[in-house]
């Protein structure tokens, strides 16, 4: 157990490491000017505001030394400041981060609710006509674009019925953006639960509950759901990675005002500092999100546990 | 996302060993082309994936005589009146600066297939090449190219792609390779996987033993061996690098306007789709049909090769 869980915080430790040495050259690898075409933008700016820019950036010196500069930095908290406005990058993300979550772990939970759920029934049911219903719907929803369910949704409950708001960031505005998220990946892990469960349907100690004359109602929950759950449970905190990416355009569609949204934003203003800030943080928080469903598949599983 | 690997994996061996169940002792493998067509056949017993070659037929046919199925010009403006519905002269209605729908989504199509064959072209031969020198070299090379590998594959497709197009700047052509970088670990895990395979048959000990060179032994005998397998694979990386760069064309950073690429189209149309419904509802259908056709394809040949599926 000590062993394995070494390994994946060593893991852990050399994504992020090698994600900070990719993130402080990415503004390297810009073709042109990266100070110039930060600065396009702006009307007015000198040469010499120009040098200053690239001098403050630290980028008049050798690469190895700006990323020393730029790790220590980083350890110490300062992502630097924004090039529109000035503003420290850090505060900036930390202050919309919970957004993100938030409809990242909204959008997992209708998923996994729905996405289970039909998952198990098509298995039950397979080769009926319901299993052939369920996975055609499952089909469909794994090729729908999210951006295009979220703009219908957007049109027949907020335009059309006005259940919902068009725009905004209170609790009534997270409903249409997570269930967006919520249902292509519902998709998802319907299929996944679907091949699961009925790899466990097949074993032996099912057929032996069967046989014993257990009420199936047993023989599913107490048998098949729980030896079933452990791999889907992990494959759905998988998952939360989806969400995350996902995320970055629902929030787009809805107007919701987290990281991904600012990230596009920081893409069209060529705001490099707030990019690699927020690369950075999304580095760290997928590989804390998949370090904890390392340790718990570690725990829910003896033969790692061990 | 280690479960997608792993199922292209299985699905990538199932493939590799597919005609001919004399592979593993024969010191010669039948061909290419003769293992991808055995492969089609096989897949298209599979009423799911009958429906998905044609619609990829369906579509390639759209994108290839785009000029003559559409009515109009994809670009002309005032073909019809200024946001019409669907009728008898625009079947998906017109736009907001009166351009028929219906051809703009025909020739989107063409740009779909551009999308499709060029992000998964430069995933596909990076990821191969990297994926298979680790699975060729062992040792060292091995070890730091596939933890290369992993570190850049623990990050989702999407931020590897935003930060590609970060890099690159907004275009369809950034978005395309962008969507191919990002979609670079899932080949290189998946040829590196198959390579390893390979590297045990006896043709490949025999060509070792008759004393072929490193480059002999990778692009003479190991390349044309895990190469079917792949291509097997790339056909379900379509419809994930199609869905990829119309999401980023969405956004805007890909295909710009005027440009009739699907996801710019519905990211031009969003200002009208209160009052033109229509102007949202075709080119996100025409998307999802696409996607849709790669996936039921996709999902055929992984039935068709996956033994414990057929009683199912």
């Amino acid at each position: 157990m000590a062993r394995y869980l070494l390994q994946r915080v060593f893991a852990a430790i050399l994504t992020v490491f090698v994600t900070t040495i990719a993130v402080s050259m990415l503004i390297h690898l810009v073709p042109g000017d990266p100070v110039q075409i930060m600065y396009a933008q702006s009307q007015g700016t000198t040469p010499e505001q120009l040098e200053e820019v690239r001098a403050r950036l630290g980028l008049d010196r050798p690469l190895v030394e700006q990323y020393v500069t730029y790790i220590g930095r980083v350890l110490q908290g300062d992502l630097g400041h924004t090039i529109r406005g000035e503003q420290p990058v850090l505060e900036l993300l930390l202050l919309r981060l919970p957004n993100t979550l938030v409809l990242a772990s909204a959008a997992l939970l209708i998923a996994a609710t729905i996405g289970m759920t039909l998952g198990f029934v098509a298995a039950y049911k397979r080769g009926t006509w319901i299993d052939t219903v369920l996975m055609t719907t499952a089909i469909l929803g794994v090729s729908m674009p999210h951006f295009w369910l979220g703009l219908i949704l957007l049109f027949y409950f907020a335009v059309q019925l006005q259940w919902f708001p068009v725009a905004g960031n209170g609790i009534e505005n997270l409903v249409l953006p997570a269930v967006t998220l919520g249902l292509t990946n519902a998709a998802i892990i319907a299929r996944l639960t679907r091949s699961s469960m009925i790899d466990i349907f097949d074993q032996d100690f099912i057929r032996t509950a069967h046989a014993k004359g257990l009420p199936k109602a047993v023989v599913l929950s107490r048998h098949a759901l729980r030896a079933g759950l452990v791999p889907i449970v992990t494959m759905i905190g998988l998952q939360f990675t989806y969400m995350m990416g996902g995320a970055i355009v629902v929030e787009n569609v809805f107007g919701w005002n987290g990281v991904g949204r600012m990230a596009i934003q920081a893409i069209f203003q060529r705001d490099y500092p707030l990019i690699q800030g927020f690369i950075l943080m999304f580095a760290v928080v997928v590989v804390t999100v998949s370090l904890l469903m390392d340790l718990i598949y570690a725990w829910l599983d003896p033969r790692i546990r061990r | 996302m280690q479960n997608r690997v792993n199922r292209a994996v299985e699905l990538a061996e199932a493939a590799g060993a597919m005609p001919g169940p004399a592979g593993e002792e024969s010191y010669r493998r039948p061909g290419i082309w003769r293992r991808l067509r055995a492969l089609l056949a096989a897949a298209t017993v599979n009423r799911g994936a009958r429906i998905g070659l044609a619609l990829v037929l369906a579509l390639v046919f759209a994108a290839v005589f785009a000029p003559w199925i559409a009515p109009f010009d994809p670009d002309e403006m005032g073909a019809g009146m200024f946001l019409s519905p669907p009728s008898a002269a625009h079947w998906f209605g017109t736009d907001e600066f009166g351009r028929d729908i219906f051809s703009r989504v025909i020739h989107g199509a063409r740009l779909t297939i551009q999308v499709g064959v060029i992000a998964v072209g430069i995933s596909l031969t990076v990821g191969t090449l990297v994926g298979l020198v680790a699975g060729y070299a062992g040792g060292w090379t091995e070890r730091i190219l596939m933890r290369l590998v992993d570190v850049v594959f623990s990050f989702t497709e999407t931020l590897i792609a935003l930060a590609a197009v970060a890099v690159m700047g907004p275009s369809l052509t950034n978005a395309m390779i962008a969507v191919g970088i990002a979609a670079i670990p899932f080949y290189a895990r998946v040829a590196y996987s198959v390579t390893l395979v390979e590297r045990n048959r006896a043709y490949f000990d025999a060509a070792y033993v008759a004393g072929a060179g490193h480059m002999r032994l990778i692009f003479v005998h190991l390349l044309p061996n895990i190469l079917p397998p792949l291509i097997v694979v790339a056909t379900l990386g379509v419809s994930s690098a199609v869905l990829a760069a119309a999401g980023l064309s969405f956004l805007g950073l890909g295909a710009q306007p005027p440009s009739p690429e699907w996801g710019a189209m519905l990211s031009a149309g969003r200002d009208y789709f209160t009052q033109a419904s229509w102007i949202m509802i075709y080119p996100g259908l025409a998307i999802m049909v696409a996607v849709l056709a790669f996936n039921l394809l996709g999902d055929g040949i992984r039935e068709a090769l996956d033994p414990r599926q057929k009683h199912r």
